[in-house]
């Protein structure tokens, strides 16, 4: 020992300030290196609360370093230290199910509530779609074959037998259990797949969202104007209402999500724009969050229920049930109750 | 050389500067995660058939399933798992970090990546699925896509839009590489150059730290060795050192110039006169002669 601290003395202040601490970098060093490889619950109680005090030192060291010492290795070397160490001290900490839990209980009903706007222009997007849909059929069926693509229709097009139209509200198409999950899960792909891209166009100043979701709404309103021509309102609508009150209010959702992005970049207040769209995202993540969430369910149902329940009655029952299910959540959970109700999605009634 | 720093100021308030990850390294994580992803979907679901095990329709509901989670969820899970690393910037070496000096969390990885869906997915397919009728769409596709993919090239923090909604950026992973410290090795040697104090006026911290990098390798060529002699040449006549120095002295007269100039300079900025290289002379010269605060 008393070697050592004669051999100190002749050593330049900031090499002191080296062989002093250097013990404590190596070993931090190597308690990350093995965090690195295999995560924090590599180390045990006692090793990782001495990772948090040698973090602690190491910053200090830089600190003190950056204004005593001119040696460029030592500076560069406890620079990527400390940025090895910060990574790993500050790496997420809640478990993936308390994320999800608190998401689910106060974090997505109080984002739903708080974007009233973005979730009335989503809305207003599909309902206006509809309405105009409907009312260029009556004007004139040929509207039908420029709105809807070929491939959706399904010969089911202006002038088809009513007797066919019928027959698609309640074929069964001898579908078993097993061809049923295909159909949901092609359905729930398939549909996830436009609500991410509904969202994420928002952020081009909302309009591609809107433009998509009014063209839902166009579809949707061509074919129930010619399922009415046809005498079949009601089937349709009890066909349409077992799913779409879930599925179509997603897609609003998924839209009312890009619509708060894009009316960040449209309107910023008097902050940045790159601020603004960081604090639109964290609403407008949950909305699309939730919009998947209501896809999964509108897909299980669209796939099994919709094949197995034939009723007019019980369709609207499950349909308009789940909506209200939907509803009493997004209103009710997480604290006091919701001064701004979410729309109904009643979009598709003339 | 642009300069490619981030400087992230952590709750200890220390700031830490991290290297921005340049494009290409960024494009070959994504291409390596695409081929990653995709390329294990294929061989499994043909190892799959192959075995025959499962009836055709669960195959086909297991696959819309995995062609759903390699897009987006893939991402958003391996990111959590290992804090802002998918297995592709594994590979390559990079990371997500926030760039506001707290935890990544896991609202901003959802959002990075869920406008991974604009930024990557929809231009690949665009191109790949190559069936545009319209050439005005046609064009007015390449051009909305060329906007988005110049979105990280023309930043300077090189973020792309999902980054700046989530305030992440993408950098290099940190390397840590301890060597040893000059100063110290060269007092194991007793020789001695003793220099005075008017020899250490001249440089700086600059010339310092350049003859650093320079000492940190014995020469091993008869180039190098020449050009140490030269180097050790130029620094004796500028310092207007008189002592003959043997040829193959060079070396240990570097090392202890090395060590004196460095404590020299070392304790001046202790006192508040930190210079910065050579012509710090001139620098206070300029700087007295303007009228003080």
């Amino acid at each position: 020992m008393t070697g050592r601290g004669a051999d100190q003395v002749d050593l330049i202040r900031s090499s002191r300030f080296r062989a002093e601490r250097e013990a404590g970098w190596v070993e931090l060093d190597r308690l990350i290196t093995r965090t690195e490889k295999s995560g924090i619950v590599a180390l045990s109680y006692e090793e990782a609360q001495s990772l948090a005090s040698l973090y602690r030192q190491a910053m200090n060291s830089l600190s003190v370093a950056r204004s005593i010492s001119m040696d460029k290795a030592l500076l560069s070397y406890l620079e990527a230290l400390c940025a090895r160490a910060y990574l790993v001290v500050y790496a997420p900490q809640e478990s993936i199910r308390g994320a999800v839990a608190r998401l689910f209980s106060r974090g997505i009903p109080r984002a739903v509530r708080r974007s009233a706007l973005p979730l009335v222009v989503g809305f207003i997007a599909m309902f206006l779609g509809a309405v105009v849909g409907y009312l260029l059929y009556f004007q004139d069926p040929g509207w039908f074959f420029t709105f809807v693509p070929p491939g959706m229709s399904d010969g089911r097009v202006p002038g088809a037998s009513v007797s066919y139209l019928r027959e698609t509200l309640y074929e069964t198409g001898g579908r078993d259990g097993e061809t049923l999950g295909v159909f949901a899960s092609f359905l729930f792909s398939h549909n996830t797949g436009i609500a991410i891209f509904i969202f994420a166009l928002g952020v081009f100043a909302t309009l591609p969202s809107f433009v998509l979701t009014f063209y839902n709404g166009l579809l949707l309103g061509s074919f129930f104007a010619m399922f009415a021509e046809a005498g079949l309102a009601l089937d349709l609508f009890a066909w349409l209402s077992i799913h779409g009150v879930t599925e179509l209010s997603a897609i609003c959702v998924a839209c009312a999500g890009g619509a708060q992005l894009g009316l960040a970049v449209l309107l910023p207040g008097n902050r940045t724009r790159r601020a603004a769209l960081r604090e639109a995202g964290r609403d407008a993540v949950k909305l699309i969050i939730l919009a998947g969430l209501m896809l999964i369910v509108a897909a299980i149902v669209e796939g099994f229920l919709r094949q197995l329940v034939q009723g007019i009655g019980p369709r609207l029952l499950i349909g308009w049930g789940l909506g209200l299910v939907w509803l009493a959540w997004l209103t009710l959970a997480g604290r006091d109750p919701a001064p701004a109700p979410t729309p109904e999605p009643e979009t598709d009634l003339p | 050389m642009k300069d490619r720093t981030a400087n992230i100021l952590p709750p200890e308030g220390v700031p830490i500067a991290f290297l921005i990850s340049t494009g290409g390294a960024r494009f070959g994580a994504q291409l390596l995660d695409i081929v990653i992803t995709f390329g294990g979907l294929l061989a499994l679901f043909f190892a799959l058939i192959w075995a025959g095990v499962f009836d055709w329709s669960i195959i086909a509901t297991l696959f819309l399933l995995t062609i759903f989670f390699i897009r987006i969820p893939y991402y958003i899970f391996s990111e959590l798992v290992w804090n802002g690393r998918t297995l592709g910037k594994r590979i390559v070496g990079i990371r997500v970090i926030s760039s506001d000096g707290g935890r990544l969390t896991p609202h901003q990885i959802v959002a990075r990546n869920l406008m991974k869906e604009v930024e990557v997915f929809m231009p690949l397919t665009t191109l790949m699925s190559g069936t545009i009728e319209d050439d005005w769409v046609g064009l007015a596709m390449f051009v909305w896509v060329m906007l988005v993919l110049a979105v990280p090239v023309f930043n300077k923090r090189r973020q792309r839009l999902g980054d700046m909604i989530a305030g992440t950026l993408v950098v290099d992973q940190p390397r840590s590489v301890l060597m040893p410290d000059l100063a110290v090795q060269t007092r194991m040697r007793e020789t001695g150059f003793i220099l005075d104090t008017a020899q250490l006026e001249i440089y700086g911290r600059f010339e310092l730290q350049v003859l650093e990098e320079m000492l940190r390798e014995k020469p091993r060529t008869v180039e190098a060795r020449e050009r140490v002699a030269e180097v050790a040449r130029t620094i004796r006549r500028k310092i207007g050192f008189d002592e003959a120095v043997a040829s193959h002295d060079d070396w240990e007269f570097l090392s202890d110039f090395y060590r004196q100039q460095r404590q020299y300079l070392e304790s001046r900025q202790l006192f508040g006169d930190a210079r910065e290289d050579k012509f710090h002379d001139k620098a206070n010269v300029a700087g007295a002669a303007k009228p003080s605060r």
